[in-house]
């Protein structure tokens, strides 16, 4: 595909805009339903099977029913549409109205820089290398620590605005937590920019063709994947809306679809993170055969973000949550420490390898 | 109008009725929005200058950590909703001559040179280091050739503003006061 | 990318290094020590310091430039000017940390952190006299300033101390806004803000509006550190408010740090604009001189009362800048000459203040120095001659200082100012006059609190002021050298 013009390339990202984002909403609709099931298997449940199944009918006169509940999140859809859309009379109108769209307007942003494919032929356009909706931004990982950090002022204005105590701790809980994890996140981040020597996220991918930066940096890919979790609220770090204490947190006000858009927002942002992990860590869209069939890195990386979705809720279903100060303290005394020093080896070791004085 | 024109007016709009929102507004917590709204169209202009790593600072600066900084210090200090203080004080008046006679006299500066050639072309950059702008930003931070003593002494006084913030957040010990 | 190691030669900027590793190394010796265990912060600042001071006076007469950008302008000279002024403000530390141990001791303020943020305070001062470029001045001056404005709040649970920190911080803080605006509308009309370009840019296109509103903005800037009237407001309820020997530092320290910004600013950076801002210089002078002298006379706490001596001195200093206009050579050196001997004459007299606050806050007005004679001749005596100093009478450093500021304003035919200068010499008399009147003449139960340190730093003040108020010469040669090569530019191009 040819792209020489700045509109036509404004066309381009716009319908391969709206694609992925269409991809990665109903991939969260799907999301929500591997969490229930898994935790579910985790537990030793079923879990939701009712909603849709595919029944086959047995010997016995009874019916087996086969990929149970697969119609579970249009129900939920359903449910969240038509339930009654209640405004609390105290709370703050505007920033109240404002705050769901505020959450979700962040995670579609950084959709944007992901790379899901190399070159592919027809719908990559010519003179880029890799898919993506904006391809070619330089400053990509820069990019996504700017939008990261916007993505924390949707929760803020929902905890502020409900004007309900338990809404205002979780919004205060969460832009500490937020405030705090993102500096041991930016510092892992710049690992495999200084590996691939790029910010553009692409060539940080074409950076690992030999190995991916998973081995060669376990402890950066260690350290980004729990600050990933605290930024997106994720057990073990979800104690802005811990039920237990606080309800809901700052969703606790919010009834209807204007609660459903923070849940949309927040497994938009489980995908988002996963990939981007993927991105950064197990290099991204390649794989085996990839440079001979370029299709196939949309494959790879639907795997890779599948794989960390299994991870993320893994983890949810085993590890108990932290109390507030052992999550400051975890932050700013172990993560930040580490990933400073962590960030120092690598420097060092990279003028070491480029001047020669260590060989690999 | 051309589009980046229209841009440029509404970025700038954007940026100055968000600033003075800032210091009208009754409520700190809205006024502390308005200035990341605000800081949002300074980010704007960056990019329209064609400063795409300064844009992505300000946002992750300006916006991710000091706006929120203030929101989640106003969220700990203020009752939750009742914050309307007004945001005058006897000065305003004083406040808004100064204001309007240092605008007068930046308005006279920049149209006395309006022909001169500063405002005629922008200067010209070389392809190759925009090319490569954020590793070129990169290394004349820390090449002696270049800017790495100021870089040294910014990192000095952050160093001597974190102990400051440390002793004054330290709690007192020998409270006699 | 090839890694080349650094061609720098790291000693000539050794003097600033050696005082920033001093304070880094401070707050990681402190994590291991012990809580009890204080006393090191002390030995640790001054053998920094005395380190920095003599590398300092090693590189006398070399007219070092180092950290060469592409544009080929060095950012940091260390020509004599910078060394001379480099080593007032190693002596204002030197003779800060013996004045303020005892002090410390009993307002409870006797941790590590207090040396720390004065040493990295010094080095923004040094820095300041060094920079040659605009970006580097405004990074010196917010490095010097930000400890200051912790160290006013030291004591904090007092609201004094609180509040005076709080309005030196907004007040700097806007201050250096303004600083930094100027620095943009100059670097807008030159595109540079390495300090001999926009003297080349200037002297290629000549002047504009955007220069001069730059240099304005900058000159204001800068009032604000000095504590020029009008820009003098946040200074009395500053010095009032923050510990005494804080106060002493500041009101020598960073008062002379923002002369030296101003006199590099103006004397090498826009010296063709010197018809713009002698005047404006000139006017900030007199209303200095004229406000701060008269509204000394009315004050009853020797804090404020020293402050707004210390408003007057700043006047005095602008006397000297505006004599620079038409006369560079004896303008500068006589600031520096004068500067030089405030540093001692103002330092002796506020560690007398120091020795007379019994706790904080207590023992600061007037009338507390009555009877002071008759218990402490000695320091009793120092502290009259301190007074003489600050009026200006013969034989006193004082005396010296301004005979050679009147002498260049005169040179440089700026009779007026000079009328202004000795009226107000006079008028200050009655308040500095005031204070031995009431050591001598009256009876109290004034006592000092002093130790062997304190009085050993008073003592060496004394001699200092006597020997410069004897033999000025000597430093006026000195301050003559460090002058001409500060305006070398000036006489080459």
């Amino acid at each position: 595909m040819a792209i020489n013009t700045l509109s036509q390339l404004a066309v381009y990202s716009l319908v391969v805009g709206f694609i992925m984002t269409f991809v990665v909403i109903t991939g969260f609709a799907y999301t929500t339903l591997l969490e229930r099931k898994l935790l579910a298997r985790l537990q030793h449940r079923v879990g939701p099977n009712r909603a849709g199944y595919i029944p086959i009918p047995t010997r016995g006169g009874k019916e087996r029913k086969l990929l149970g509940g697969f119609m579970q999140p249009a129900a939920d859809a359903v449910k969240l549409f038509f339930k009654e859309d209640m405004t609390p009379v105290m709370v703050d109108k505007w920033t109240y109205f404002l705050a769901p769209i505020i959450t979700v307007i962040p995670a579609i942003f950084i959709l944007a820089v992901i790379p899901w494919a190399g070159f592919v032929p027809y719908i990559t356009p010519e003179g880029r290398d890799y898919f993506a909706i904006a391809p070619g931004i330089n400053v990509g990982v820069l990019f996504i620590l700017a939008i990261t950090s916007i993505s924390v002022y949707g929760v803020v204005l929902a905890g502020w605005s409900s004007n309900s105590k338990y809404a205002i701790l979780g919004g205060i809980r969460a832009s500490a937590q937020m405030i705090s994890y993102e500096l041991a996140m930016g510092l892992t981040v710049l690992v495999p920019v200084m590996l691939a020597n790029s910010m553009d996220l692409g060539v940080i991918v074409e950076g690992q063709r030999g190995m991916w930066y998973l081995f060669l940096q376990p402890i950066a890919a260690l350290v980004f994947w729990i600050a990933a979790l605290a930024e997106l609220q994720r057990a073990p770090f979800d104690l802005l809306e811990a039920e237990q204490e606080l309800s809901a947190g700052f969703t606790v006000e919010y009834s209807s679809m204007r609660f459903g858009m923070f849940f949309l927002a927040e497994y938009m942002k489980m995908i988002i993170f996963c990939a981007l992990f993927a991105v950064f860590f197990l290099g991204g869209y390649r794989g085996p055969f990839v440079d001979q069939v370029p299709a196939l890195g949309f494959v790879y990386t639907a795997l890779k973000v599948f794989l960390g979705l299994c991870v993320m809720i893994w983890i949810r279903a085993s590890l108990p949550r932290f109390r507030y100060d052992q999550l400051m303290s975890f932050g700013w005394k172990v993560l930040l420490p580490i990933s400073v020093v962590n960030f120092m080896i690598v420097a060092v070791m990279i003028v070491l390898v480029e001047e020669g004085v260590l060989g690999f | 109008m051309t589009g980046e024109q229209f841009v440029f007016l509404a970025v700038s709009g954007l940026t100055i009725v968000a600033g003075i929102l800032v210091v009208t507004l009754r409520n700190l917590f809205h006024a502390a929005l308005a200035m990341m709204l605000s800081f949002l169209g300074v980010a704007g202009i960056y990019i329209m200058l064609g400063a795409g790593f300064l844009a992505a600072a300000q946002l992750l600066i300006y916006i991710g950590a000091i706006s929120i900084l203030i929101i989640f210090a106003i969220m700990l200090t203020r009752r939750m909703m009742q914050a309307q203080d007004t945001p005058f004080n006897s000065q305003a008046g004083a406040g808004l001559v100064t204001a309007v006679l240092s605008f007068i006299l930046l308005v006279f500066v920049i149209t006395r040179l309006w022909r001169n050639e500063i405002f005629d072309s922008p200067p010209e950059v070389p392809t190759a280091i925009m090319n490569q702008i954020v590793v070129q930003l990169g290394s004349d931070f820390v090449s002696p050739g270049a800017y790495v003593i100021p870089f040294i002494v910014a990192s000095m006084l952050l160093l001597a503003a974190l102990i400051g913030a440390v002793y004054v957040a330290w709690p007192q010990v020998e409270d006699e006061a | 990318m090839e890694f080349t190691p650094p061609e720098i030669n790291l000693l000539i900027v050794a003097p600033v290094l050696i005082i920033m590793a001093a304070g880094s190394l401070g707050m990681v010796i402190d994590l291991f020590m012990p809580d009890g265990k204080k006393g090191w912060a002390v030995w640790l600042a001054a053998i920094g310091l005395l380190l920095a001071l003599a590398q300092n006076i090693a590189l006398w007469n070399g007219n070092y430039e180092t950290f060469i950008p592409q544009n080929g302008v060095a950012m940091v000279v260390m020509d004599n000017f910078a060394i001379f002024l480099n080593a007032t403000f190693l002596l204002t530390g030197l003779l800060v940390i013996p004045l303020s141990r005892s002090y410390l001791q009993r307002t409870g303020l006797e941790k590590p952190e207090y040396y720390m943020l004065l040493l990295f305070s010094i080095s923004g001062m040094m820095l300041m006299g060094m920079a040659n470029d605009l970006i580097l001045v405004f990074l010196a001056l917010e490095v010097l300033s930000i400890p200051l404005y912790i160290m006013c709040g030291m004591l904090w649970p007092r609201p004094e101390s609180e509040e005076s920190a709080m309005k030196y911080f907004l007040l700097g803080a806007f201050s250096s806004a303004i600083f930094v605006f100027g620095i943009a509308l100059v670097y807008g009309a030159t595109t540079t803000t390495a300090i001999p370009l926009i003297f080349d840019a200037v002297a290629a296109n000549g002047l504009n509006a955007m220069i001069v509103t730059g240099l304005a903005f900058l000159m204001v800037g800068a009032g604000f550190k000095v504590a020029a009237v009008p820009f003098h407001m946040w200074t009395p309820d500053v010095y009032e408010g923050a510990p005494t020997p804080v106060t002493a530092f500041m009101s020598v320290g960073a008062k002379i740090a923002g002369f030296a910004a101003l006199l590099r600013v103006l004397m090498l950076a826009l010296p063709q604009a010197s018809g713009e801002w002698v005047t404006a210089v000139a006017v900030l002078s007199t209303l200095t001189l004229i406000i701060g002298n008269v509204v000394a006379i009315r004050q009853g706490n020797i804090k404020r009362m020293l402050a707004y001596s210390s408003i007057a001195h700043a006047g005095y200093i602008l006397i000297a800048v505006a004599a620079a206009a038409d006369n560079p050579s004896a303008g500068v050196s006589s600031a520096l000459f004068y500067m030089f001997a405030y540093l001692f004459t103002n330092l002796g007299a506020f560690g007398m203040v120091i020795a007379l606050e019994r706790n904080y806050g207590e023992g600061n007005l007037l009338d507390d120095f009555k009877g002071l004679a008759k218990r402490h001749p000695w320091l009793s005596l120092a502290m009259a001659y301190f007074m003489l100093s600050l009026t200006g009478i013969p034989p006193t450093g004082g005396f010296s200082a301004k005979f050679y500021v009147f002498g260049a304003a005169i040179e440089a035919e700026l009779y007026w100012l000079v009328l202004i200068g000795v009226i107000t010499s006079v008028i200050s008399g009655y308040y500095y006059l005031r204070v031995v009147y009431l050591m001598y003449m009256f009876d109290g139960e004034g006592q000092l609190i002093t130790g062997r340190a304190l009085q050993f730093a008073v003592f060496v003040m004394a001699i200092s002021t006597l020997v410069l108020g004897l033999f000025p010469e000597g430093l006026f040669n000195l301050t003559a050298e460090a002058t001409l090569s500060a305006t070398r530019l000036l006489a080459g191009g």
